[in-house]
């Protein structure tokens, strides 16, 4: 059985409808991950989930137990519903010790003061937070204070915690490192998570699922790879990864290959859910698999260098082709001028 | 993995409705006590005669006299002038005075705060009598500056003198909302000001002070509020010249028709009350344009002081010229009058030397006890009146709804109304509701009139410190199985209360310096010393008003400093 | 049994009272002094202040330790919306009223609130300061001249109501803004002494007069006056309260007083006992022995008004200014027609009479 089941959820603000209709299920140990740009709905899904935004139709069930039901006018109230749920800000109480952070919610479960003691040393043990329990929050580093807002939403082991950008506030390279082992925490407690971030690469590391939000409905929904690889339309497409847009007109459309032609280029590639002979066409490839060739070819083109940079393991050279810029990534630097660069078919996709 | 129970079972109801009773509880409490009074005024207008005379008439004969009173218009025109003229004067300075105390590394700060403070704790019309004796005609200072200048350039009868001097008095009140409202401010805004160049100055206005701009509006409405309630300033400086106020016109019509009319004080109390409710609509406006600076989240940090450098100087020259004319100039003034015995043109001050006025206060046994009374409304009755307010603060907080907007409106109303007839609607409810007779004649009918009074001011600041807690806190809380109840407890309230402190410390010095609305609940038992004052004024102990305005202004300074000593901090 | 203890206790107890039944008076008036014993206390709104009254009280107890004094003083004005405002909602309040607004007093009894009571000592009081053996003059005030003693001098010193007039019509440029009374508008005394003027002082216009041209400053409050007279920022008052004039003056070298020896108004305390009092026999206690020798013996000596009995020794009596003045003391009456200006018609008449006379003089 699904661990949360989220049905055709409607909510408004005022006059403005921020979602409109969407459906999720959260299975027993997975991470999914809640993907898209700011306005998409994504944080009001979160929250709407935990029980701090009120749809005002759908439902929202964990396991067989509703929490939400827009037609049976049933809402259950934050409280009650007994979820984890870290904030972007940690929320972490100014005024009392990371140990009563910890502890408030077994306090709340009018838990024996000794096994609160222990649970929640072994939290933040588990957390390697265990010499800080007498600290307060403005003494404590962002990285500790987030894994002190993760010890608070854990304890009392409850079968979803919600995330709003867990890793967002921290240092970059804090947060290659946060990706990692935050995945691991949570499988290894065999919670479910439901995660909300803005930054696909970090949604691609962690989850098991991603769920792409654009403007309140769910673009497309699947695992990392088939996100990456497999994307149904231009928004997934483009919002995965980092890419290289070509416009121009659809001239052939036979089967799943379709030929798409520019200002003084034409390339090959493969056709994806609408597009439509002689209309205009959007194609698209991922940067890595761009290859600067040694002459000409198949679906080769021919840009002119404008500037490369270097990136440490590799160099972006940026082209231009026509007026359209293309970038590509390669092993040493070029020399200025025109150089031969290879779209292979199977990895360009026409909108 | 076990699965715990949620903290509230399933659903939750039974948590939601008792809080929602003791909400309903609150605002119903809040509703009647400042309607009840409300409603009787509104009553007393449309009547000819007191309620309780057999013989009264209803009718719109009150409203026809005052409206047809020459001297109405000329009183309403003078208050506008002076209360827009005392907020102009009263919310930049008291801004700039919470900028230099809170945000810059100003020497000798722990002295000047209590200082600042002062005038917002000595009673208004002490104040103006210690200007008369001080800046007067023939005052102390007026004949020195003559015998040293040959001028004295100031006309303390005057419009404008009576602008400034409110001015001047009610910069503590803006002080103490812009110090709490700097204090939650992070630094690191005014930092990155500073670090694209800006003075401190600069910094100033461009940064934290904008910031702050919700409460600043909210505290200029407030002191335009007062600048209609002014009563005893007006009645000193402006009776020798004729100058009239709203109040002073109430207190005029007391006798204008020989009996007591209290129909036409009601009537010119409803048009007070017509003239600030659109007040109050732009303060809600207000309001909800300070929630987006909401800043006390999760992500603590240190605040870091300002360097003054080269404006040191002139930082403290504003500080201490305004000390010097708003509180040494008038209290000087007090304590010469109360060591001497007279004064004016050619009195040898050394010979004039006395102790008798404080021999004759501390034997007076309804002196002593006034003294007693007032320490204790201020302190334990302070505190409860903070409690009351909290209770109110909590009932509509995070909650939109037209319940809270309904309190909004409700606390503000009875400071709109003079203190003079607040008090005497509140005696008309303690005697004629019966089961609240017994009350009248104890401090407790004092502290119930104070506490409705003064609604308005010191739900301000709890407000406005509640506001400051970010939602993600008190969400947070839910999130691990919080009630509403147990949040407001748990989370917010420990979290306000700074705010709360110095709420008690800001209505502790209101209800020292309160002296209009124990007027008419005086009794044996109840006195308190404002009220004392005023009839002592009236009958002309002028000396022994300034030996008890002394020893008012000593002990509330000594509690003052007492608390600020114990870390009760209005900075920090 | 019960009965026979009563009985007993009463008879002992008027048998000690009979100790304290000042002399003259009726035998049955141990009554009395039972029953305020009984009673415990009285309660008296007064608008004499309580550090005045002291050494009154003081004595008063010394008569009758039993009963206790709830003094309170407050404005005359308060004194009135207090006393309606209480005896309208049935909860007790004063037992005696004591106030210097004869007027407001007159009126109070006039609707029906005073007791009847024939003091004993009724016989001993001039005529006009008993009303319907209701309301009783208890002092004896003169509305007096100030001015400072360093600032005038010699012929400006007004004498009598013409040489005020004179003084300052004369001299406008000195007296500009110097010049002091009662705010008629705000005080009841001072409308009534200008009223009571305006019976007696034929040239009372140009006083008037004399007042705008000189744009006189008005107070409410008697305090003030005296002070600002004694300090030399005003220089002359006019109907100022003589009882406290006189009191500071003996205290303070700059002040000066005149009677005034045209005719001098005399402003005379009423008192009445409330129809409803709770301790009526405490009032009736407290009544007759402020009109009793011994208690004006201490209203013209320690308490510093003037006694209004002639029959008195006291450092400030009645008989002693009439002495002073012959024949030109003028006392208000403690009597109906005081009350005429309370119907709001004609004092807004009178008041808007006075205020254009004011500008004719060329001030206000």
């Amino acid at each position: 059985m699904a661990e949360l089941t989220v049905e055709n959820l409607h909510l408004t603000y005022g006059t403005n409808p921020i979602l409109k209709g969407v459906s999720l299920t959260l299975n027993p140990g997975e991470v999914v991950s809640l993907l898209g740009p700011s306005g998409s709905g994504k944080t009001t899904l979160l929250r709407a989930v935990a029980g701090l935004e009120a749809p005002h139709r759908g439902s929202i069930k964990l396991r067989d137990r509703t929490i939400f039901d827009g037609a049976a006018g049933l809402d259950v109230p934050a409280e009650a519903r007994n979820l984890g749920l870290v904030f972007q800000s940690y929320a972490l109480w100014p005024h009392k010790t990371v140990f009563d952070n910890v502890a408030f919610g077994l306090k709340l479960r009018k838990v024996a003061a000794d096994e609160i003691s222990t649970r929640v040393k072994k939290a933040l043990g588990e957390l390697s937070l265990g010499h800080l329990s007498e600290r307060f929050p403005h003494q404590l580093s962002g990285g500790q204070q987030q894994r002190v807002a993760i010890a608070r939403a854990l304890v009392y082991n409850p079968p979803v915690i919600l995330m709003d950008e867990p890793l967002s506030n921290l240092d970059a390279k804090l947060r290659e490192e946060a990706r990692a082992w935050l995945r691991d925490l949570i499988v290894t407690m065999h919670l479910s998570a439901l995660v909300v971030t803005h930054d696909q690469s970090e949604s691609m590391a962690m989850s098991d699922r991603i769920l792409l939000l654009n403007n309140g409905v769910i673009e497309q929904q699947g695992t990392p790879q088939q996100m990456y690889a497999e994307p149904q339309t231009l928004f997934t497409a483009d919002f995965m990864g980092s890419n290289n847009r070509l416009a121009g007109q659809v001239a052939e459309l036979a089967g799943d290959q379709a030929l798409l032609k520019g200002e003084g280029w034409q390339l090959r590639g493969r056709a994806k859910p609408g597009a439509k002979m002689g209309a205009a066409g959007t194609g698209l490839i991922r940067l890595e698999r761009v290859r600067v060739a040694e002459g000409p070819g198949d679906n080769r083109v021919q840009p002119e260098l404008k500037t490369s940079m270097f990136l440490g393991d590799k160099w972006e050279h940026v082209f231009n082709l026509g007026a359209t810029m293309l970038r590509a990534h390669g092993p040493r630097a070029l020399s200025p001028g025109k150089h031969w660069v290879e779209i292979p078919r199977e990895d360009f996709w026409v909108f | 993995m076990s699965a715990v129970p949620s903290a509230l079972g399933g659903g939750g109801p039974r948590g939601a409705s008792s809080f929602f009773t003791w909400r309903a509880l609150t605002i119903l409490t809040t509703a009647v006590a400042v309607l009840g009074p409300l409603s009787l005024i509104v009553y007393q207008s449309l009547l000819t005669a007191p309620f309780f005379d057999a013989r009264k008439t209803a009718g719109f004969g009150a409203y026809a006299f005052v409206f047809a009173d020459e001297d109405f218009w000329k009183a309403l025109r003078n208050s506008v002038v002076i209360a827009g003229g005392m907020t102009l004067i009263a919310v930049p300075l008291g801004a700039i005075l919470a900028f230099v105390m809170e945000r810059t590394d100003l020497p000798f700060k722990r002295w000047f705060e209590p200082l600042i403070l002062v005038p917002s704790f000595v009673s208004p019309m002490v104040l103006s009598f210690g200007f008369v004796v001080a800046a007067g005609p023939v005052g102390f200072y007026t004949v020195w500056s003559q015998d040293l200048f040959g001028v004295a350039p100031w006309g303390l009868y005057s419009i404008l003198a009576m602008t400034v001097i409110a001015g001047l008095t009610h910069v503590p009140n803006v002080y103490v909302y812009a110090s709490a409202a700097l204090k939650s401010l992070g630094s690191d805004v005014e930092e990155a000001a500073r670090s694209a160049g800006a003075s401190p100055f600069r910094v100033a206005m461009s940064v934290s002070l904008p910031l702050i701009l919700p409460s600043m509006l909210f505290a200029a409405v407030l002191v335009f509020f007062l600048g209609f309630e002014l009563f005893g300033l007006p009645l000193v400086l402006g009776d020798p010249e004729g100058i009239l106020v709203l109040s002073t016109y109430l207190y005029k019509l007391t006798n204008k028709l020989g009996t007591p009319s209290y129909h036409l004080m009601a009537a010119v109390a409803v048009c007070i009350v017509a003239i600030t409710f659109p007040l109050v609509l732009l303060q809600r406006k207000l309001l909800q344009g300070a929630r987006k600076y909401a800043t006390i989240k999760g992500k603590a940090g240190r605040m870091r002081e300002l360097p003054l450098g080269k404006w040191t100087g002139l930082a403290l020259f504003i500080i201490v010229a305004y000390l010097f004319v708003t509180v040494i100039v008038p209290i000087s003034g007090i304590a010469l009058r109360a060591f001497v015995t007279n004064w004016g043109f050619g009195v040898n001050l050394s010979e004039a030397f006395t102790l008798d006025s404080f021999r004759y206060v501390f034997q007076e046994t309804t002196h002593t006890r006034a003294i007693w009374n007032t320490i204790l409304i201020g302190t334990v009755g302070g505190a409860l009146t903070v409690a009351c307010y909290t209770a109110i603060g909590f009932a509509t907080h995070r909650r939109d709804d037209g319940w809270s907007r309904l309190v909004d409106y409700l606390v503000l109303v009875p400071r709109a109304i003079p203190g003079l007839l607040a008090g005497l609607a509140f005696l008309w409810i303690f005697l004629f509701v019966p089961f609240l007779a017994p009350i009248r004649a104890t401090i407790f009918s004092m502290w119930i009139a104070y506490t409705v009074v003064w609604l308005a001011y010191g739900m301000r600041l709890i407000s406005s410190s509640l506001m400051q807690v970010a939602p993600e806190l008190e969400e947070a809380a839910r999130s691990v199985g919080a009630s509403r109840a147990t949040v407001s407890r748990k989370i917010t309230l420990p979290l306000i209360r700074p705010g709360l402190i110095a709420s008690w410390l800001l209505v502790f010095m209101i209800f020292e310096r309160e002296y209009s609305t124990g007027v008419y609940l005086l009794a044996p038992g109840n006195e308190v010393i404002g009220a004392q004052l005023v009839s002592l004024w009236q009958g002309g102990a002028i000396d022994i008003v300034a030996a008890l305005s002394l020893i008012n202004i000593l002990l509330v300074g000594a509690g003052l400093a007492v608390a600020l000593r114990l870390g009760v901090k209005l900075r920090d | 049994m019960r009965g026979f203890v009563t009985v007993a206790a009463l008879a002992a107890a008027s048998l000690g009272a009979f100790a304290q039944v000042p002399a003259g008076y009726p035998a049955d008036y141990a009554k009395i002094v039972a029953g305020a014993k009984a009673e415990g206390k009285v309660v008296i709104y007064s608008a004499l202040d309580t550090k005045a009254a002291a050494p009154l009280v003081k004595d008063f107890n010394a008569v009758y330790p039993d009963v206790k004094v709830e003094y309170n003083d407050m404005n005359s004005t308060e004194l009135y919306n207090r006393f309606i405002a209480e005896v309208a909602s049935g909860q007790g309040g004063a037992d005696v009223m004591w106030s210097s607004a004869m007027d407001l007093q007159v009126k109070l009894v006039d609707d029906g609130q005073a007791m009847t009571y024939a003091s004993p000592e009724v016989v001993k009081l001039p005529k006009w300061a008993v009303y319907k053996n209701q309301a009783y003059g208890t002092t004896y005030e003169p509305a007096v001249f100030i001015y400072n003693k360093r600032l005038v001098t010699g012929a400006e010193i007004p004498q009598d109501h013409a040489s005020f007039a004179k003084v300052i019509e004369s001299n406008t440029a000195k007296f500009k803004g110097k010049v002091t009374t009662y705010d008629i508008e705000k005080s009841g005394v001072g409308f009534m002494f200008v009223v009571q003027d305006t019976k007696y002082f034929p040239g009372m216009k140009d006083l008037e007069r004399g007042f705008g041209a000189t744009s006189y400053k008005v107070y409410s409050s008697t305090g003030n006056m005296l002070e600002k007279v004694s300090s030399g920022e005003h220089l002359l008052g006019y109907n100022v309260l003589g009882s406290y004039a006189l009191v500071r003056a003996k205290k303070d070298p700059n002040l000066g007083v005149v009677l005034p020896k045209d005719f001098t108004l005399v402003l005379s305390r009423v008192m009445f006992i409330g129809k409803k009092a709770q301790h009526p026999n405490a009032a009736k206690l407290w009544t007759d022995y402020v009109l009793s020798q011994r208690g004006q013996k201490m209203i013209g000596g320690e308490v510093e008004l003037f006694a209004v009995r002639d029959d008195v020794e006291a450092e400030y009596t009645a008989s002693k200014l009439n002495k002073q003045l012959g024949g030109v003391v003028k006392p208000i009456p403690v009597g109906a027609e005081i009350t005429e200006y309370l119907d709001s018609k004609k004092r807004l008449e009178f008041l808007g009479q006075w205020k254009a006379t004011l500008a004719a003089g060329g001030g206000k």
